[in-house]
């Protein structure tokens, strides 16, 4: 409260004395005008001369006891032009305290320190350990187990109506009982197409157009694997090239958020301690949804359903040669703090699998829940539309 | 463990100690020519040999700055390709990446961002560390591999460059015993979910003829054959570049190491020889 009162006295406005938590921010994209007080400290003035009113704010950080620091971060350029407080106030212009102004994605406190409350969490590196209780419909008493995740790139590159999805060394391991997977490399791209692919016109009654956009894209991943400890031994799949193409039923504006349909085909290999190693071609089709849910990038939702039908070259065991899976994960992560502007998140997740390609895992669905924290690197504020 | 350590902090304190107090010209004049007595030991393409084997690495240091915001840096550190052989059956250490980003800024503080977002200071830098494809030989075909390590950390020194570090936090870590022979087959996994922590002292001086570091790793891992055990490590090493050739520095190492799991200390002492490195900013040879 001290702080903007100092302000009053200093540039002899004198209007009463306001809350400070809801004090107004000055507009990023409008003209900031910078004056000297008698006493030579410098303030930030934006004026709206619409409203005549007229906003205004150290151009340094305040103290605990009001008295000026640094000058403040992240704050545009302003110009020292004459700047005429009586004229201005004689015209009718009333002087309000009020923040800095602060680039998109951040703001600023009554104290004029700058911090991130945007955050695009599909730019960032990330880890995290959850807690995650089991529970197979036949034995409900299955141990409890600790997992972390983490996912060492992932990164959004939108060019115009094209967006870019890359995530390095991506995937998460379970204890107790064991089991892991990891992707080395995934890249996928999403396109708006603004020509649609087929133009059907109605002429019952007026005449009317309905076109039919397609927006197709790819999906590929490399270096996939999975490990699973069962009670027949050790199992690992390796997934070694997959792709598909996309079809996105819905996407954002911004291309960040889409819900889609993809299939494809993909090349695995299995070693277990029952059959050996075989090969296998494997058709896959998955429906994804991944959306932000609010524009500070706080709240997001992934879902993902996975049918994956490998077709093995040599047949393996009771198997046969032709096995399937199963999959299905909701996951929900939101913001619930940030440390030096890099965001600590609560993490929920459910998902459910069912398969009878590995020896030793009970071909019935298995159900797992999550909830624990990431930690996330970098996640800049999220891009302006 | 306790001897390793305290050896290796012993020696960092001597080094810490010969760190100059004002910073010194990075070159000198003879015959007419400069020739630069400043060296950058994050940026450089390098072999060494030791009583450990022969190895080599890439390391690269970066900074990104912001024009609006002067006081705020990521600093990035890469090591890429690391590898030490000893040749034979035995030895082999190897790691694909590592790398080190701390977000230094001169504030640091902790956003809350429920209803009106608050922010509350603290006195460090965040960051990580990463880990990737981080390979030991044990034996004719039997390795170690560490398919990922990951940490948060808070850098308590809060240095501006890259050459003080006080870093801890909590680690987590994924490795995995791989048998190649007759074909490649993964043995027991070891897990520790952030159940570890890390520290890391680290210190070059300014000169960069100087580096020292000490990493200590201690809590807890899950196994598959054996559940749950305490497991620690402990890393020291100490580097003098003792001349140059051609203005590419060689230098003398000293190492130690120790882990629970192998309950092996090991010491090492070799040579390292630069044979690219990055200029000195402060070096001109004008």
């Amino acid at each position: 409260m001290r702080a903007p009162c100092v302000a009053f006295a200093a540039i002899a406005i004198g209007l009463p004395a306001v809350a400070l938590a809801d004090l107004p921010m000055m507009e990023r994209d409008r003209p900031v005008e910078c004056a000297k007080d008698t006493e030579g400290r410098t303030w930030r003035i934006q004026c709206d001369h619409v409203t005549k009113q007229c906003l205004y704010a150290a151009s340094d950080e305040l103290g605990v006891d009001g008295d000026r620091g640094k000058p403040l971060e992240r704050a545009k350029d302003c110009s020292f032009d004459p700047f005429d407080r009586a004229a201005l106030a004689a015209a009718g212009y009333k002087f309000v305290p009020g923040r800095a102004d602060a680039p998109h994605g951040y703001t600023r406190d009554d104290r004029g320190r700058v911090f991130q409350i945007n955050f695009d969490l599909r730019k960032r590196i990330y880890f995290g350990a959850a807690y995650t209780p089991k529970k197979i419909l036949e034995n409900p008493l299955e141990s409890t187990r600790t997992s972390l995740d983490f996912g060492l790139l992932v990164l959004n590159i939108k060019n115009d109506r094209t967006m870019h999805r890359l995530r390095f060394v991506e995937g998460g391991v379970h204890l107790e009982p064991f089991s892991s997977e990891l992707v080395l490399a995934q890249y996928d791209l999403s396109h708006r197409f603004l020509d649609p692919l087929l133009r059907i016109t109605t002429f019952v009654g007026e005449p009317q157009r309905h076109d039919l956009t397609l927006n197709i894209g790819m999906w590929t991943e490399v270096g996939g694997l999975e490990l699973h400890r069962t009670s027949r031994g050790n199992a690992q799949l390796w997934k070694h090239a997959t792709a598909m193409v996309t079809l996105d039923l819905w996407q954002s504006a911004d291309l960040g958020s889409f819900l889609r349909f993809r299939t494809g085909l993909g090349l695995e290999g299995q070693r277990d301690e029952v059959t050996g190693y075989h090969s296998a071609l494997v058709a896959q089709s998955a429906l994804e949804l991944d959306v932000t849910l609010d524009d500070d990038g706080f709240h997001n939702l992934r879902f993902e359903l996975d049918h994956e039908l490998p077709r093995y070259f040599v047949e393996m065991g009771a198997t046969g040669k032709l096995a399937q899976r199963m999959k299905a994960k909701l996951q929900y992560e939101a913001i619930v703090l940030a440390i030096n502007d890099q965001p600590l998140s609560l993490k929920l997740a459910m998902g459910g699998e069912k398969r009878d390609d590995i020896p030793g895992l009970p071909d019935q669905w298995a159900f797992v829940m999550d909830a624990g924290l990431r930690f996330s690197l970098w996640a800049p504020p999220r891009s302006h539309l | 463990m306790g001897t390793a350590a305290l050896a290796s902090l012993a020696a960092l304190a001597l080094v810490l100690a010969a760190v100059p107090a004002r910073a010194e010209s990075c070159t000198k004049l003879k015959a007419g020519t400069r020739y630069p007595v400043c060296f950058d030991p994050g940026n450089r393409l390098s072999i060494t040999a030791g009583s450990d084997g022969f190895g080599g690495a890439l390391s690269l240091r970066q900074v990104i700055h912001f024009e609006d915001d002067p006081d705020l840096q990521w600093k990035l550190e890469h090591q890429i390709g690391e590898v030490v052989s000893a040749g034979g059956a035995i030895g082999v250490t190897g790691v694909l990446y590592r790398g080190r980003f701390l977000r230094h800024t001169r504030d640091g503080h902790l956003v809350l961002p429920f209803g009106t977002p608050k922010k509350i200071f603290l006195p460090f830098d965040i960051g990580g560390l990463i880990e990737a494809g981080r390979l030991h030989r044990r034996g004719t075909g039997t390795f170690d591999l560490g398919i990922v390590k990951t940490a948060a950390l808070i850098d308590l020194w809060r240095s501006r460059d890259f050459k003080k570090r006080l870093a801890v936090g909590p680690i987590a870590r994924w490795e995995v015993s791989v048998t190649s022979q007759p074909a490649i087959v993964l043995g027991h996994h070891v897990v520790a979910p952030f159940s570890a922590g890390v520290a890391n002292l680290h210190a070059e001086s300014k000169n960069g003829l100087t580096v020292a570091d000490v990493t200590v790793e201690a809590g807890t891992a899950w196994t598959t054959d054996g559940g749950w055990r305490p497991d620690a490590r402990a890393e020291a090493s100490l580097e003098r570049i003792v001349l140059a050739v051609n203005d590419r520095p060689i230098a003398v190492m000293v190492g130690a190491r120790y882990a629970t799991a192998t309950e092996e200390a090991i010491a090492s002492i070799g040579a390292r020889v630069v044979l690219f490195q990055g200029a000195d900013p402060r070096v001109s040879a004008r």
